[in-house]
């Protein structure tokens, strides 16, 4: 049994429970003070008190690392009985999720797309709140749970304009496709749990990458726990297969939902994603032998076919929403391939950081882009990319913004995406091996499809800077709209002149809290370096003849086992398996 | 003895999911429904988790089945006929699926051996010597679970509570009218709002 | 003593369930009956989880509990994921007069 619970855990956690209330108290707030004011005051009271909330929680978290976790302590500690993390990890990504949170409060400031605010601002603090801990995850019970809590929060944002149709439309779609996948995702869970015996990530790692493990080779359960663990997260990432709901959900839904749909939630699904594929199931990312692939060669197809399509399905887009939804399928697929790179890397922290630089730029400048789609939407009740038209001679620092924007999301140097895309691509071609070939394949697939997205980026801009229109102006955008377009730009540029700010503060968060498992490289290595491989794997059957007996070790090793139990509670890091700590260390 | 009562549950188990998937009224499916989740609970009490089938009847039985009822006859789909039932390529996709799965599944499965060789389950024996904490929590489930829930499990625990304030808050307001009228107006304006996109 | 239900059995049991759930979920029309299908893969996870949690030794570091926890907030899950889903089907029957999938096709494109 874990150590128990002590305050320094809820020191920690407190920007997480800070907004938990807050969510709490916009629905009371709604209910009594406002009640009976028109939708514009509500949205304005609601969203100002939900911007006070997060930003003190942001404050706080900036606090807390201050004062308690400080800048790079090695491993981070895992808080909560060992549930979650509770160090650079959790703190960083908490600080980033509550950052969209707030750029996507400013935009739902923008309109009155609903009249029920305080609903509104309670899902979209409760989501942020399942983000985090989805994020900070230790074990599968609860990152499905987080998981869950966080796409049923969504659900309901997408159908709340209940004005329009699509809006209730893409609320259904988002919720039967969702909630398949997560049936899938569960089944695959349960089916890693009878593998592994074990439903916490890193012990999980353990038992795959000890010596008794056959890998995937010949294992069709394996292999099949694996399919649907992908088929889960590449859900919420909308990879090719499982992407169709994300084009006709990120139309319906109103402009900031879809921002928080592409930013956050992209980004907290794919560090559990990495947490999950690298840390538990690293082990199996690839064998030795190339006719038989892990999961690097499943995902690796994914990827090609997520940007490929992504970038050729976006060339014909008509609608803003639309056109940003295939833009952010295909930037899934430049992200899954930093996924490989996680998993086939001698330096899997490394190709973390360079992924997790890539989902931030991303997060920023997608938010920035519908930041747009919610100006013309509040005044036109379009937002087709025609209603651009002119746009930039009648707003230069607009026009100068956007432009800004689309090279970052292009890949073209001045900008963070550059440097995201390189950093990423980077690590892809750092692997060695047999499956370099792949990662080349990969990497050009990636360059090919930044020229081929330059088509419809430049679309925009072309529409902004050298078409005129007879419709009427569009009124001055207001801070609500200023601040996001302003903050994704001027960070997006920022990230760009200094790439290395962002990138160093990944690193730091990746290295002490991810635990990348590896499969032991060389077979003769096996008994070598395995300081807990000896572990009993869990489902052994025990003796027909008399299992009173088989009960008896666990009975009489109490005392060891605890130790071994704070041990792995406390240096989580000795989990990496063999391979990385012969290889990660430089 | 106990293996023939497993195999006859199964059976009946099966049979109820299959009439629940391919019953054309949906009544009668949701009623199938139920059954299977009796067997599910009844699975349950065979692997000597009476505390989780108590949970199976109470929160499935009690409140989703009913929950879904409500649904079958809020939308007044109970006359389902044909148009419960998707076109010939889907129903072929759906038995491709079925078929393949199955046989993946029961073939892993026969292949893992770790899983083939446990015919017989531990036994964990509480007595005053050998007293493990994974025999009590067979014994007495309840308090355990219990005690699980407020410490390893606390997180997920306070999670679960979200989620469910979130569904609950959602769902009223997903179901609520804005205002009186709105039902007529939107049953105007949905014919011509469909064929314009 | 009688002889026991061997593992694999109940395993058989959850796959079984688990590909009748998929094939509802592609073969129905209805909105509520792709939930009832859903329902039932959700059931099938929670059986294996029960039967590995009773099968298995759990290890040192694992709680007794693991699979049964597992399963106790995958009843949660999907308690809640039904009352939001009726919500939303309740919420499009209103604006097309139907809970059929194939109808809703105001977005595409």
């Amino acid at each position: 049994m874990p150590s128990g619970l002590s305050i320094q855990d809820f020191v920690i956690f407190s920007p997480v429970i800070v907004l938990t209330v807050w969510g709490l108290l916009s629905l009371i707030i709604d209910l009594t003070l406002l009640a009976g004011q028109d939708s514009t005051t509500r949205n304005r009271s609601l969203g100002m008190f939900t911007l006070s909330g997060l930003v003190a929680s942001l404050v706080l978290c900036q606090y807390i690392s201050y004062k308690y976790i400080g800048p790079s302590p090695g491993t981070d500690p895992l808080i909560f009985f060992g549930s979650l993390n509770g160090g650079v990890l959790f703190n960083q990504f908490a600080s980033l999720v509550i950052l969209f949170a707030v750029l996507i409060t400013c935009l739902s400031m923008v309109w009155n797309f609903t009249s029920h605010w305080g609903e509104y601002y309670a899902m979209l603090v409760w989501s942020a709140v399942s983000m985090i801990i989805l994020i900070a995850a230790e074990d599968l019970l609860t990152l499905f749970l987080a998981l869950e809590t966080m796409t049923i929060c969504l659900y309901l944002m997408t159908a709340m304009e209940k004005s329009k149709q699509r809006s209730a439309e893409a609320g259904l779609k988002y919720f039967v496709y969702g909630s398949v996948s997560s049936a899938l995702f569960l089944f695959g869970l349960s089916l890693i749990y009878g593998l592994t015996g074990s439903l916490s990530i890193s012990e999980i790692g353990l038992v795959l990458s000890s010596t008794q493990q056959p890998g995937l080779t010949g294992n069709v359960v394996g292999a099949v726990a694996v399919l649907l663990i992908l088929v889960g997260f590449g859900f919420k990432v909308s990879a090719v297969p499982f992407h169709q709901w994300a084009p006709d959900v990120y139309e319906g839904a109103p402009a900031p939902v879809s921002a928080w749909l592409a930013s956050g939630s992209k980004l907290a699904s794919l560090v559990a994603m990495v947490k999950v594929m690298g840390g538990g199931l690293g082990s199996w990312a690839a064998t030795s032998t190339p006719t038989s692939p892990g999961w690097v060669g499943l995902l690796a197809m994914i990827a090609a076919a997520t940007m490929t399509y992504g970038n050729f399905a976006a060339l014909g887009q008509k609608n803003l929403k639309r056109l940003l939804a295939y833009s952010s399928i295909a930037h899934a697929g430049y992200m899954l391939v930093g996924v490989i790179a996680v998993g086939l890397s001698t330096e899997p922290e490394e190709a973390a950081a360079a992924l997790f630089f890539y989902l931030v730029v991303y997060g920023l400048t997608t938010i920035a882009g519908f930041a747009l789609a919610a100006w013309i939407d509040r005044d036109r009740g379009t937002e087709e990319v025609e209603d651009l038209n002119g746009l930039a001679r009648r707003h230069p620092y607009v026009g100068v913004a956007v432009c800004i924007l689309m090279l970052s999301m292009i890949g073209i140097p001045p900008t963070a995406g550059f440097f995201g895309k390189l950093y990423m691509f980077m690590e892809a071609l750092n692997v060695g091996g047999p499956d370099k070939v792949t990662m080349m394949g990969l990497v050009a697939l990636g360059l090919f499809n930044s020229v081929v997205s330059a088509f419809y980026y430049v679309r925009i801009l072309k529409a902004m800077f050298f078409r005129d229109t007879q419709r009427a102006e569009l009124k001055w955008m207001g801070p609500e709209i200023a601040l996001p377009l302003g903050l994704g730009t001027v960070l997006t540029l920022f990230f760009g002149l200094n790439s290395s700010v962002l990138l160093t503060d990944m690193e730091s968060v990746s290295r002490s809290g991810l635990h990348i498992t590896r499969r032991n490289p060389d077979p003769l290595d096996y008994n070598k370096p395995a300081p807990r491989t000896t572990r009993p794997s869990q489902l052994k059957p025990p003796e027909p003849s008399k299992p009173a007996e088989a009960a008896k070790p666990s009975g009489t090793t109490k005392p060891s086992a605890a130790a071994k139990t704070s041990a792995v509670i406390n240096a989580p890091a000795k989990a990496e398996g063999p391979g990385s700590a012969a290889s990660a260390k430089p | 003895m106990i293996q023939a009562l497993f195999i006859a549950l199964s059976g009946f188990g099966l049979l109820m999911a299959l009439g629940t998937v391919f019953a054309r009224n949906l009544v009668h499916a949701g009623l199938y429904l139920v059954a299977f989740f009796f067997v599910v609970a009844c699975q349950f009490v065979l692997l000597e988790a009476e505390f989780m089938a108590a949970i199976q009847v109470l929160i499935y039985i009690g409140a989703v089945a009913v929950l879904l009822m409500f649904g079958i006859m809020l939308t007044r789909n109970i006359q389902g006929d044909d148009t419960t039932i998707v076109t010939k390529q889907w129903r072929l996709l759906g038995l491709g699926a079925f078929g393949s799965v199955l046989v993946v599944l029961i073939l892993g499965i026969n292949s893992h051996e770790p899983w083939t060789q446990l015919a017989v389950r531990p036994e964990f024996p509480v007595d005053a010597t050998t007293k493990t904490e994974r025999g009590r929590a067979i014994l007495s489930m309840t308090p355990t679970v219990g005690r699980e829930m407020m410490t390893r499990y606390v997180v997920p625990f306070e999670l679960a509570g979200l989620l469910l304030t979130a569904a609950l808050v959602g769902a009223v307001v997903l179901a609520q009218y804005d205002n009186a009228d709105e039902a007529e107006a939107l049953a105007e304006s949905a014919k011509p709002s469909a064929t314009q996109s | 003593m009688t002889q026991q239900i061997p593992l694999t059995w109940f395993l058989y049991f959850a796959a079984a369930s688990f590909a009748i759930g998929l094939m509802g979920v592609l073969m129905r029309r209805n909105a509520i009956g792709v939930l009832m299908a859903i329902e039932i893969m959700l059931n099938a996870a929670n059986v294996n989880f029960i039967a590995f949690w009773r099968y298995g030794t759990p290890s040192a570091s694992e709680g007794p509990l693991t699979g049964v926890m597992m399963a106790l907030f995958v009843v949660t899950i999907a308690a809640a994921e039904v009352a939001v889903g009726v919500g939303l089907i309740l919420l499009c029957y209103r604006r097309w007069r139907s809970a059929d999938v194939e109808e809703f096709d105001g977005l595409s494109g």
